[in-house]
């Protein structure tokens, strides 16, 4: 099987409060493939994801992606390696001053020139790609209005925009629907199954709730205090699993 | 609690002896113990506050686990160093003196054995209690042996259980009060702070202020033709608003960049960022510290004695640090999703900067600029006595007229008027803006 991403004995250790967030955690992550991380508040989705493009620094471990050893790479490098790499946000993480437009440029800031980006010129090609992802996320009309002024759904959207714009290969995605209703997660949750089907965009995603799993995720990997607890389709996590991944007290809730 | 009889005590004589001429060289190590202590958190708070080791979003750097245990046992051994190799802060405070069987100077030999013998008594001390199972109390009276530990015991066994009494019954709170009473009293006194000395020189005064109301316009616009000064007082008052339109304007233009150099988060990834980050801030608080007056005075002498330049580049490097200090507080206080986001996409640092923290902290940028510029229009009036140039100029003239001229203090009313006109106007306008813009 081809492999985009190769994780091996992955550790992470928070030194503030000598938290052990990742504790060894190996696993591997096939091209095109929609993969799910499942897990508590804490058990470790976030840093997990993070530490695939070092936002977060691991404490120990490799991981691979695309043939290059991601721990190890210097500052170019890793820029480099970024640019391939998607990532959206629970919080959206836009530039709330900036423009819609502005926002969805700046996924493209890796591939922009020194000189242009100080003068805040974007190349009329990107211009014109931005204009084409927000009408792709489906608010074109909204391109020239202040990002705080949208709401949660069409943040989210803007985020996936901006992500669409570094034409990655990986998109990752943390916990994209948590602060959206039922309804527009499952929009958002489907541009993220577009992204993979047709653009053959692999996609690591955290989620919360177990339906939102089982309906979009071809593979699911559970997380519990930092270790593998789970790895597989996810028809396979019945009530006892389920108990496992959520602890003894859960009980499942329904997100339509 | 067991308390020995007087008579008990009495027989104890040596052990009491011993005890005293313990007590001194105790009293002089905490001392010594409670300096390091105070270098020793210096040290880490410093460690704590400006060094991170890994490059997170999230976790700033807190000091491992066996930090402190390591910061209290060396904080110990250096104040057993200082014992035994120098004249230490503690050993002058108890006037004792480090001698060899001479009294003369200790070899360096005698001092290095003197250093493992304390440290060996402080780590057998407690070892003997425990092997022995006993109680410190009983140990001090039973085996009346030599160590550090002796005091402790003795603490210890007077500690009284009783129900704590509200702070200003104790004799502490009592103590504290009478303290910050004299403190302020002393301050007064030194202060020179005299009520009947308002009452003796109330009729000059009043009859000063009279003159001083009595406020002369003529020279608003009309040139003080006079000594050299061929300016009126709307000439003077525009120079000084000119003077702190440059000073801000420039101070802006070099502090905005600075700010982020002087920034944690923006500068805190490597050793090199982490070393200007240091320096930057060390400048920009060296600077600040300095008085716009005191500047004055200097670019006074530089550039000539009343030139509105030397008042202008006074309150420009003053503005530059002042705003520095605020812009890099702002730009450490944005939201660090965005800057997180665009890391992401791969962009270089000073990207990041550009469309991920400069459109946050814009707003905020702009209405302190607004507010330097209304604080430099309040120095530029006052720095002419110090030989900066602006309207302080034409005060310090009419000033040195009074008993010359007749209406000398109408005339200081007539600028201080227009001064306190064009001030309240400028704040007033500032507000507005600001207002707008947050």
């Amino acid at each position: 099987m081809d492999d985009l991403i190769h994780i091996e004995n992955l550790t992470k250790i928070y030194e503030r409060g000598e938290v052990l967030a990742l504790s060894d955690v190996s696993t591997r992550v096939a091209r095109g493939e929609f993969l799910v991380l499942l897990g508590l508040s804490g058990s470790g989705k976030s840093t997990l994801l993070r530490c695939i493009n070092r936002l977060i620094e691991p404490t120990a471990g490799t991981i691979m992606f695309d043939g290059e050893d991601v721990t190890r790479a210097r500052s170019r490098q890793l820029r480099h390696l970024r640019r391939r790499m998607a990532m959206i946000f629970q919080q959206f993480n836009l530039v709330r001053r900036s423009s819609v437009l502005t926002n969805v440029l700046s996924g493209r800031l890796g591939y922009t020139g020194a000189a242009a980006s100080a003068v805040h010129k974007f190349s009329k090609q990107d211009i014109a790609d931005a204009l084409a992802c927000l009408e792709r996320v489906g608010i074109p009309e909204q391109a020239y209005k202040r990002a705080d002024e949208l709401s949660g759904g069409q943040q989210q959207r803007v985020g996936i925009a901006r992500a669409l714009m570094q034409k990655p290969v990986l998109l990752m995605a943390d916990e994209p629907v948590s602060a959206l209703d039922p309804a527009t997660a499952h929009s958002i949750m489907q541009y993220l199954e577009q992204m993979n089907q047709e653009d053959k965009v692999t996609v690591v995603t955290s989620l919360h709730f177990l339906s939102l799993a089982r309906r979009y995720g071809a593979r699911i990997l559970a997380l519990k205090d930092g270790e593998i607890v789970f790895e597989g389709s996810p028809v396979e996590i019945d009530k006892a699993k389920f108990k496992e991944i959520y602890g003894e007290d859960a009980e499942e809730v329904e997100s339509r | 609690m067991r308390t020995p009889k007087k008579s008990n005590l009495v027989k104890e004589t040596p052990f009491r002896d011993q005890l005293d001429a313990i007590k001194p060289r105790f009293f002089a190590l905490m001392l010594d113990w409670m300096l390091w202590g105070y270098v020793a958190y210096a040290v880490m708070y410093f460690l704590q506050r400006y060094w991170w080791r890994y490059i997170d979003f999230y976790n700033k750097l807190t000091l491992p686990s066996w930090g402190w245990p390591l910061a209290v046992i060396g904080t110990l051994e250096m104040a057993l160093l200082s014992h035994a190799f120098s004249h230490s802060p503690g050993i002058a405070a108890a006037r004792l003196r480090l001698v060899d069987e001479n009294l003369g100077s200790p070899r360096f030999s005698q001092r290095l054995k003197r250093f493992l013998a304390m440290n060996l008594a402080l780590v057998a001390q407690p070892v003997v209690f425990a092997l022995r199972n006993r109680k410190p109390s009983r140990l001090l009276h039973d085996s009346p042996s030599t160590g550090f530990m002796l005091p402790f015991a003795v603490i210890k066994d007077a500690l009284p259980v009783k129900k704590p009494r509200p702070i200003y019954m104790t004799y502490r709170g009592i103590f504290m009060a009478f303290i910050l009473v004299m403190t302020f009293w002393l301050g007064l006194h030194i202060a020179q702070i005299e009520f009947s000395v308002l009452a003796e020189g109330w009729d000059y005064t009043a009859k000063i202020l009279g003159e001083l109301l009595d406020v002369r316009l003529n020279h608003l616009f009309v040139d003080v033709n006079a000594k050299g000064l061929l300016f009126s007082i709307a000439y003077f008052m525009l120079e000084t608003i000119f003077m702190a339109l440059f000073a801000t304007v420039m101070g802006v233009l070099v502090a905005f960049p600075l700010s982020f150099l002087a920034a944690r988060n923006i500068m805190g990834f490597g050793t090199v960022g982490w070393g200007i980050y240091l320096v930057m801030r060390f400048l920009f608080n060296a600077i600040r510290s300095i008085e716009s007056m005191l500047l004055a005075i200097v670019f006074a002498v530089w550039v000539g004695f009343g030139n509105p330049y030397a008042g202008s580049l006074a309150l420009f490097i003053h503005t530059i640090a002042a705003l520095g200090k605020l812009f890099s507080e702002q730009v450490e206080a944005v939201d660090p999703g965005p800057m997180e986001a665009m890391f992401a996409t791969g962009a270089r640092r000073w990207q990041v900067v550009l469309y991920g923290v400069v459109p946050q902290v814009m707003p905020s940028f702009l209405a302190f600029s607004l507010y330097r510029w209304d604080i430099n229009i309040r120095m530029a009036t006052v720095i002419a006595f110090v030989g900066g140039g602006g309207i302080g100029t034409l005060i310090r003239y009419f000033k040195g007229e009074v008993g010359r001229i007749p209406d000398a203090w109408g005339q200081v009313g007539g600028v201080i008027l227009v001064i306190a006109i064009v001030i309240w106007l400028m704040d007033y306008i500032s507000g507005r803006i600001r207002e707008r813009i947050v």
